[in-house]
């Protein structure tokens, strides 16, 4: 999947957009994609100015973003924004710096009532860098009714 | 662990919540037990028990207490 047949199914863009390609989806199963990391990128010269290294949160957001793709791409979800509900276990090995190929690999867990739970992990030159387990909705949960228990009357 | 260790846990990762606040703890009693929060915490029960919930038991499981019931009665698990 290029980044034309990416942005069909994934909200997020430039510079917002943390792979450059995926090159594996099983839909409902799991992703695998990549990002190529230049000085280009616009938290490099930020973060931090003399020893350029990607934030922390924003791998995590990267690992998010693809597992995603796993549910965007059922039948139905082509497009939609995803909300991040958590990101729990995440575990920063080794920094990530510009010329990197940041590999991402993540598995969906689980997929009930538009809530989803994944997991992900990021390798440098094959060595894991992060790894996390997030939950994400579908943006249109936001409005939709839940079935919650009724609100007590003070 | 047993079941009820299982439940707990849910409640405590899901809610953020310390295991001792539990008992009481009614929907929209924490600040993460909202309506996303619960949808959540209902997805969280069903992977941790292998179970499918009825709409209608969703809208019941108003406390820790009565989800305990829930799952007890209705989907037989011995808590």
């Amino acid at each position: 999947m290029d980044y034309n047949q990416i942005i069909e199914y994934q909200a997020d863009r430039y510079p917002y957009l943390f792979f450059d390609r995926v090159d594996e989806l099983v839909p409902g199963s799991y992703c695998v994609g990549y990002k190529n990391l230049t000085m280009n990128e616009w938290f490099f010269p930020i973060h931090f100015v003399n020893d350029p290294c990607m934030p922390g949160y924003l791998q995590a957001e990267a690992l998010t973003q693809i597992c995603a793709l796993t549910i965007l791409s059922l039948p139905g979800n082509k497009g939609k924004t995803i909300l991040l509900l958590s990101c729990d276990e995440l575990r920063l090995m080794k920094k990530v710096r510009p010329g990197d190929k940041l590999v991402l690999k993540t598995k969906l867990l689980s997929y009930r009532h538009g809530i989803a739970k994944g997991e992900g992990k990021g390798y440098v030159d094959d060595k894991l860098v992060c790894s996390s387990v997030f939950t994400f909705a579908l943006s249109d949960m936001e409005g939709r009714q839940f079935p919650t228990p009724k609100q007590k009357k003070s | 662990m047993t079941n009820l260790e299982k439940y707990n846990s849910v409640f405590c990762e899901t809610l953020q919540i310390e295991e001792n606040k539990l008992a009481g703890l009614n929907y929209q009693g924490t600040e993460l037990w909202d309506s996303v929060g619960h949808m959540t915490l209902v997805a969280a029960l069903e992977d941790a028990f292998d179970i499918m919930m009825e709409t209608d038991d969703m809208i019941d499981l108003s406390s820790y207490e009565k989800g305990k019931e829930i799952l007890r009665n209705a989907y037989s698990i011995d808590l």
